[in-house]
Formats: C-alpha cells, structure tokens, sequence
C-alpha cells in the first residue's frame, strides 16, 4: 500500500480482459525509420527491436526526436522513410488494428475537463468497443485509486490524480503496448512514485513500456533497457545494467 | 457501417454532453446573433416591417458569425490539454470525428437558429410568413454547405495562434457558392414571387454533396496531432 497526499492506493491486480490476436514475441521492430518535416530531419534511419514485454526507457536532450519518435510508435505520425512493424504487422496497412493495441499516456491527461473521470473513461471505453464498459472503468478507478473522485469533472482533480486518470485511460481497453511521454513532469514526489509503481506493475503483467523520460537515474531504475536519441540518431542502445547515468549524460550533452 | 454510425454517435453525445455541461457555445452564439439582429434591424428602420429578403439576407450574416464561433468552439475542446491526441489514437477513422464535428455544429447553429430567428420575427417583423418552406429549404441546404467547410477547416487552423480571424478568412470565401446562391434563391422567391424550382434546391444539394465529400476526404490531412 502506499500513501498519497490524498487517498491510500493499493495497486491490486486487474484483469487483462481483452484477448489480443497479435502474439509475436517481438513488440516494435523499426528499419530504417526517418522523419522529416519541412525539411528538417527528426529522425534519421533508426534501427531498433523490442521485445514483447520489455521496459526500454528512451532519453535524449530537447529536440533528440524522442517525442516524435513516440508518435511515429503511436501511429499518430507516420515515418517519412523506413518501416515500422508493431506486433509483427506493417504499421502503414493496420493502423486502425494496431491502435486497439496501443495505449498513450502523454505529459498533458487527453482528458475532457468538463466531463467527470468516470464519463471520459466509459466514453473511451466504448469508442474501444468494450464489452462491459461500466464494470471496467470501475476496475480501472480501483485500481489507480480514484473511485472515491470518480464523479468529479476532472477539471478539479489534482496534476497527480489526473495523471492517475489517464493512465486509466490509456489502459481502458487493456493494450499490450504502453507508450508514456513524459508522463512525471510536474508531479509531486508521492505521485511521480505512484506512477512509477503503476507502470512497474503493468511491466510486470506483461506489457511493453516505451518511456520518454528526462530524468536519467530514474530511467536506470525503472527500465530494463536505455535508447538514447541525439539529434534525431541512437547513440546509446544497451541493457540498463551496462549503463551509468554519467556515461548517458556525456553522451547526451556531446 | 453500423460501428461507423455508433462511433460517431458516441462523439456526438460527448460533445453535447460538454455542452450541456457549459453551454459554452450556444450560449455564446445566441448573444452574438441577437446583437447582430437588432444591430441590423435597428438599421434597416426599427417598427418598420423587414421583409423576407432583408430578413434572410439578414439571418444569413447571424448564421455565418454564429457558425464560425460554434466551429471554433467544438475544436476548441479537442485541443484543450491535449484531448485529441487521445481520439486520433483510438481504433476509430478520421471521417468519423469528421461526422461526428459536422453534426454537432449543425445541431448548434440549429439551436441559434430556433432561438434568433422567432427573436427576430417578434422584434423586428421579419416577414417569412409567405414563403416559409423555401425559406427552410434554401437556408437548411446553405447551411450545411457552409458548416461542411466550417468544420474542415476548424480542425485546420485549430493548431495555429491565429484560430478565430484566419477561420473567418478561409471560411467565408469558400463558403460562398451557397451563400451567394441561397441569398439569390430567397430574392427570387421573396422579390419576384417565383417559386422554388427542384432545379434550384437540387443545385444546392450538389454544392452540399461536393463539400461534404471534399472535407471528409481531407480531413484526415489536416488534423494534426
């Protein structure tokens, strides 16, 4: 259990309803990936794979291509050079498909801020035609301990709850793949640990983390492997326990 | 086809859901027309009666202002803290936030609609009462014409700084056609007392068909995340 300035939290188990058709054992597989925007070059002929069920931590200075990376994971952008598979299947033919595998958790909470936590997360819930809309979201709110703030409008939740919230949302239809950008920034300390812990206990249920992160030491912690990104190319592709955060840094800086 | 129409149904409801919540936009919209209304009465000779094209000419202009705040308005609530990003990651097609925008905003300018128009018959004698069913033809085809646009292009410049002017800019004009066309159609039947033709309404459904096919077809290109 573990204590937040508002409410104690119990992560408990939650269940992983949905039985996806996509079982390869590798989650992203990226040859040759490049964007382009009016000329600029984000991203240059990135080549990486990773494993169903890894937790890979991806750093970077501002303006490494980390974010846009994470979009171009999301199918929110689509890559201007290479290919991208998800799940064993090409991106650019199985977008829609692909989607109600992913979930995003972004540093902004997606939300509506007029409607209550418990009215976005039903209305996500059915957009991802969940078969028991109502009895999921109250899982969900279980489980990241809001149910007591459930019928608030959102717009009068905490920085802290609402991030709880939306990783309520991101998990709504029980993805295989989580993709968090910056989800800890502006977070107090009992939070971001919160948050930690929930992204910990969906790593350990099975499901691929691909965190944009800041914080360097945190990264080391809570990810099993670090891809650092500098101007648009991966410079630092290697398990977290080969790594120290003074070697990351260098390489981020030079 | 029936997911289709389930989706949009379920983003319809959540827009007006919000809207119930703040009434934000109709609220807005409806103060907006009415000044306009008695700005334009008052001008055009108030206690004189307005006759039907002045009257229409005159609701046209409430409903192109209107409409280009409740375009601006139901985007608005995509952008804020970041809403769409968690629509455009969802298993669901662009057209379907295309149709479900579209819908809301002509429930909206219907809504302004139902509130100015009676508003503006009591107060300043708008004469419709010869030619009703023409009036809500033209202005229901000319209507939807100029919201297809609207909503296409609300999504366009809803990521720029510029918003409200620029949307004004790019709407009117390309909203022309129908407006130009519905403003001549009342003429006709209010000033010369020709009836309406199935030629004429069926023109306006054209112009109707070729901007709704147009947006939803580009809607996808222009809504960034």
């Amino acid at each position: 259990m573990l204590k937040t300035s508002d409410q104690p939290v119990t992560i408990t188990t939650i269940k992983h309803a949905n039985a996806k058709v996509m079982s390869p054992s590798t989650a992203i597989r990226a040859r040759g990936l490049g964007k382009e925007i009016d000329d600029w070059r984000i991203l240059l002929n990135l080549n990486f794979e990773i494993p169903r069920g890894a937790y890979v931590a991806i750093l970077g200075a501002n303006g490494a291509g980390k974010s846009t990376l994470l979009k171009i994971l999301a199918t929110l952008l689509p890559a201007s050079t290479g290919q991208l598979e998800l799940f064993g299947m090409p991106v650019r033919n199985n977008t829609i498909r692909l989607r109600s595998n992913i979930g995003l958790i972004g540093h902004n909470s997606m939300l509506y801020r007029d409607l209550s936590a418990r009215e976005n997360l039903i209305f996500f819930a059915r957009l991802y035609d969940h078969a028991a809309p109502v009895q999921r979201v109250d899982e969900l709110l279980q489980y990241v301990g809001l149910h007591h703030r459930a019928d608030d409008p959102v717009k009068t939740l905490s920085r802290g709850m609402l991030q709880r919230i939306a990783i309520a949302r991101a998990l709504v239809h029980d993805p295989d793949l989580l993709l968090a950008d910056e989800p800890f920034t502006g977070l107090d300390a009992p939070s971001c640990k919160l948050l930690q812990e929930l992204l910990s206990h969906q790593h350990a249920a099975g499901k691929t983390i691909m965190l944009v992160n800041h914080d360097i030491r945190q990264s080391l912690e809570l990810a099993e492997r670090i891809i650092v990104l500098r101007k648009g190319k991966i410079i630092i592709d290697e398990p977290s326990v080969n790594l120290e955060a003074e070697s990351i840094l260098e390489g981020i800086s030079t | 086809m029936n997911r289709t129409l389930r989706q949009i149904g379920l983003l319809i409801q959540k827009d007006l859901r919000i809207e119930a919540r703040g009434r934000q936009t109709i609220g807005l919209v409806i103060v907006l027309g009415i000044l306009i209304i008695v700005v334009l009465g008052m001008g055009l000779g108030a206690g004189r009666p307005v006759s039907g094209f002045g009257a229409t000419s005159i609701l046209w202009v409430t409903y192109l202002f209107g409409g280009v705040l409740c375009f601006e308005k139901t985007m608005a609530v995509e952008r804020f803290d970041d809403a769409l990003a968690g629509l455009l990651i969802a298993p669901i097609d662009r057209g379907v936030i295309y149709a479900s925008k579209l819908i809301t905003n002509l429930l909206l300018i219907i809504g302004l609609a139902l509130v100015v128009t009676p508003v503006a018959m009591t107060l300043f004698r708008f004469d419709l009462s010869e030619h009703p069913l023409a009036f809500f033809i033209v202005m229901s085809l000319g209507v939807t014409g100029f919201t297809a646009v609207g909503t296409l292009f609300s999504a366009a410049v809803s990521s720029t700084r510029l918003q409200g002017g620029l949307l004004a800019m790019l709407v009117f004009p390309l909203s022309l056609p129908v407006v130009i066309m519905s403003t001549q159609l009342m003429r006709k039947v209010f000033e010369e007392g020709v009836p309406l033709t199935s030629t004429d309404v069926a023109t306006l459904c054209a112009f109707d068909m070729i901007f709704l096919i147009v947006s939803w077809l580009v809607f996808e290109l222009v809504l960034e995340p």
